[in-house]
């Protein structure tokens, strides 16, 4: 190694490679091997195409096009849509069955899907208990097959969720799985060796299917030719897909990603595009900004269990004195919508127009005043209760509860800010709001699966700020989160929030079969919880996605966002139809 | 020696075996577990918990130390809590783009560290010296993702002349024309900016190693010998000075080689480079105990094993350490 001739090389050979480089030998420009594959960046390989195992928004995005379900949400009215169905379920409320008609459709491997598979797919669920699935199941008493093309659906109670949810699920093949099943039941742990199936090759009754993976780089799923939608017209769109395939590109950060995005290397950036980007791709006219509701939900939520969260007026007058008018327009930078019912402003059917009154527009001062006003109707006493001197707050100082003692410290737990930004300042914000009137809070950012643990298992917080950024339509969730019943260690009623009045309201809903008799209840079933405050809904962050027309048109817009299946059925590539 | 190579791999063998204990004692001592970031609205309480249980995870802890234990001895390393797979496979799929990158960097960086360290001592307190030792504090004090970021909007946005991440091109891998050469080139070609990146960031203490090495040889009787025996300086400088400075820098590239299996989950997730390095915190993060239990031993177990290589080396290069 001490020989020159070798140091001259070490120094050459870098030196040689990168002129090799800036000479125009440029692997990826020597390409466009087919045009009319899109390409999509996403910050995350899917972890499993497993559909048992893998819930994460990265998987989804690719399983949606491989796994269909019976029903899709159409974009418009966001109504379910017959998709693998032939038409809309018909319900026998006498009977407790849903009767689906399925159209003529086919795998991938050209073999017909019927509704032997159908059945199989729930009864596995419900004998596996599959844990993302066996929920949406739990009222089916027993699935059967009446033709090659027709599965009825018999429940044990009445389940408004059931055909939103339940037939909302994905089919999956028979002949792929059946095998899969019986092997798994002969170990000791089924559910576990059927989680950890290695799937090699997925059989697709969606648009497209897998056609290679190269793991922690990309994911090219080609064009499926048994497709049954193609050439279809399905809630008056009429389905391709026209493009040949859609390579899913792994992105480590967003700063690589919209990068590629503006060079051209993707044709869509699949995920939101933080505010910090949005000045650069706005000058860009290569790129385009498309704007999209959630349906999401983020909130400051209160430990009822707790004492003085536990107390409506309290909650009532952190509600006062938090701005989210401030939220939107400082954490967010504008890219948001207060929210002042639990379910999105995005979900028509459901959203409960009304704004409580610690939403209306108020000065800091008029908030001040009023949260004072509550606490000191409720009990609450300070040593030096806070003061205008002019412009400026003399904070109150002192704070006793009904009872005389002095209030204790109260945490509020937010993620870290590497993990979701917005969130850690929201709890510094919150903090420094109930301040102002003398309520010792402090945001305490935490490790979001320490967070989850303290809150949901251990219920071990006095506040906590934590959101969903997509929640399902139905709004089974709803009751779900707030039933008395559900206030155990691990349930989702994470706040410990009792109420005979909602129990009552979330039980009629969840019987109510009609969707005319199901609204009046859920919307009564927000009222109540604005008024009781057990969480505090806050904001709405603006989905914001980077997209490129100039090699494919056709983009579907809808809530969630453009990446939805209706978009991959009718993008168009611009220079005509892509090769079979 | 060969006493001495005994002892060492039974000591090897002690300290795994407590490393073992140690991550499986860590990774239950941390706060959250695998089952509870599963926020999805559809799956219950009673889900979760039969989740729990087909995991193993319900067991008592003594039950489920004493299953890892048979398990690690037979090389079962278990199954992924959220990829499904055999740990193994994950890290049979991550660890070789690592090595490839890593060790790369790392011989890149001694090769020049130790070629321009020999060069700042031989011309020590002159202008070469001076840019040399400056040159190597200042890119070694660098914040690696800002260095990262630069190039990649450098080189690969404006001037376009490299990828902006990735391993390879699926336009390149996906083409039925592209031959072995072309996929071979297309690696390469992705490498050049993490490779550069890297490279910047770690010659600098090869550098410093080398230089204050060589200095302290070039004091030695032996050099004023070879002077007097009228031997010329390059002779002096690469025959006599440069082979006896070398042992720190084998220690530090021996080392850095080993590190360089797990990978840096920073300049991996920058360049979207799917190594070990973003499984690893990937795994920490979401308490997949198998894949993060699995992923440490082997670190562990490398480290500790290219430790004895280093010091049985040190031996043949330096005739007067005897074991």
């Amino acid at each position: 190694m001490t020989r020159s001739p070798v140091w001259r090389l070490a120094i050459i050979l870098p030196l040689l490679t990168i002129l090799l480089a800036l000479t125009q030998i440029r692997p990826g420009a020597a390409a466009d091997w087919d045009q009319g594959v899109l390409r999509v960046g996403v910050l995350e390989e899917p972890k499993s195409l497993n559909p048992w195992l893998a819930g994460d928004s990265w998987s989804s995005h690719v399983q949606a096009l491989l796994y269909q379900p019976l029903y899709l949400r159409e974009p418009a009215e966001l109504k379910p849509a017959p998709w693998l169905a032939a038409e809309p379920p018909v319900f026998d409320p006498q009977a407790l069955t849903y009767t689906v008609r399925l159209r003529p459709a086919h795998w991938s491997d050209g073999s017909p899907l019927t509704a032997a598979d159908v059945v199989f797919t729930a009864e596995l669920i419900q004998a596996l208990k599959v844990p993302r699935f066996a929920s949406l199941f739990a009222a089916l008493k027993r699935v059967e097959a009446l033709d090659q093309h027709t599965v009825r659906y018999k429940l044990s109670r009445p389940d408004a969720s059931f055909a939103a949810r339940a037939l909302g699920a994905p089919v999956l093949a028979r002949k792929q799985w059946q095998p899969v099943l019986e092997q798994c039941r002969m170990t000791q742990r089924p559910l576990a060796s059927l989680l950890q199936y290695k799937l090699e090759a997925p059989l697709s009754n969606g648009p497209f299917v897998l056609a290679e993976w190269r793991k922690g780089v990309y994911i090219y799923l080609k064009r499926n030719p048994h497709f049954f939608g193609q050439g279809l017209t399905i809630a008056g769109r009429r389905l391709g897909p026209e493009i040949s395939g859609v390579v899913f590109k792994v992105y480590g950060t967003s700063d690589a990603a919209v990068l590629a995005l503006r060079k051209g290397t993707i044709d869509y950036y699949w995920n939101n595009i933080q505010p910090g980007y949005l000045r650069d791709l706005t000058r860009d006219p290569a790129v385009r900004l498309v704007h999209s509701q959630k349906s999401a939900l983020y909130f400051l939520g209160f430990n009822l269990r707790r004492h003085p969260t536990g107390q409506a007026a309290f909650r009532r007058a952190v509600a006062m004195l938090i701005d989210k008018q401030f939220v939107i327009k400082r954490v967010l930078q504008g890219s948001g919508e207060v929210m002042s019912s639990l379910l999105p402003a995005g979900n028509r059917l459901y959203h409960l127009d009304q704004t409580p009154d610690y939403d209306q527009p108020l000065t800091r001062r008029q908030r001040i005043e009023k949260a004072v006003a509550i606490l000191s109707a409720a009990g609450y006493a300070w040593d030096q209760p806070p003061a205008w001197e002019g412009d400026r707050l003399r904070p109150g100082r002192g704070l006793k509860d009904p009872e005389g003692k002095p209030l204790r410290e109260l945490g509020i737990l937010t993620p870290p800010a590497d993990y979701d930004p917005q969130r850690a300042m929201v709890g510094v914000m919150a903090q420094e709001w109930l301040g102002q009137v003398g309520i010792p809070a402090f945001a305490r950012p935490m490790a979001f699966g320490a967070m989850l643990e303290q809150v949901k298992s251990r219920h071990d917080f006095d506040m906590f700020v934590l959101g969903y950024g997509n929640l399902p339509l139905d709004p089974g969730w709803l009751g779900a989160f707030f039933l008395g019943a559900n206030d155990k260690p691990r349930g989702w009623n994470m706040s410990g929030y009792h109420s005979p009045e909602f129990d009552s309201l979330a039980n009629q809903a969840g019987r109510a079969m009609d969707p005319d008799e199901r609204r009046p209840l859920v919307l009564e079933m927000q009222r109540v919880l604005m008024k009781d405050a057990p969480f505090l809904p806050l904001y709405n962050p603006t989905l914001t996605e980077g997209l490129r027309e100039d090699r494919f048109s056709g983009w579907v817009e809808m809530v969630g966002g453009v990446g939805n299946l209706w978009s991959f059925c009718e993008l168009t590539p611009r220079a005509g139809r892509a090769r079979p | 020696m060969t006493r001495y190579v005994i002892n060492r791999l039974v000591q090897i063998v002690i300290i795994l075996f407590m490393i073992l204990t140690i991550l499986f004692v860590l990774f239950r001592l941390a706060p959250g577990d695998p089952v509870a970031r599963m926020v999805d609205p559809n799956m219950t309480p009673e889900d979760a918990a039969r989740l729990i249980a087909q995991l193993g995870l319900d067991l008592p802890i003594w039950r489920q130390y004493l299953a890892y234990l048979g398990n690690c001895l037979t090389g079962n390393f278990g199954h992924s809590f959220h990829y499904g797979l055999p740990v193994l496979e994950i890290i049979g799929q991550r660890l070789p783009n690592t090595i490839l990158l890593f060790s790369t960097g790392v011989l890149l960086s001694a090769i020049a560290g130790i070629a321009w360290g020999k060069l700042a001592a031989w011309n020590k307190g002159k202008a070469t010296d001076l840019w040399l030792t400056v040159a190597s504090l200042i890119t070694h004090t660098l914040f690696l993702p800002w260095l990262a970021l630069l190039l990649i909007w450098v080189f690969g946005y404006k001037l376009d002349w490299f990828p902006i991440n990735g391993m390879i091109s699926d336009e390149v891998w996906l083409d039925p024309d592209s031959g072995v050469l072309m996929k071979a080139w297309d690696v390469a070609y992705h490498m050049i900016l993490p490779l550069g990146t890297l490279f910047i960031m770690h010659f600098g203490s090869y550098l410093l190693v080398m230089r204050s090495s060589m200095l302290e040889t070039l004091k030695e009787d032996y050099i004023v010998t070879a002077r007097a025996k009228g031997l010329t300086e390059k002779a002096i400088r690469n025959h006599h000075a440069a082979p006896n400075a070398w042992l720190p820098v084998v220690t530090s590239v021996g080392l850095s080689l080993a590190f360089s299996i797990n990978g840096g989950a920073l300049t991996e997730t920058v360049f979207s480079w799917p190594g070990i390095g973003r499984e690893l915190v990937f795994a920490v993060s979401q308490n997949d105990y198998p894949l993060a239990q699995a992923s440490f031993l082997l670190v562990a177990s490398v480290v500790l094993f290219s430790n004895l290589v280093v010091d049985v080396l040190y031996a043949y290069l330096d005739p007067r350490i005897r074991y």
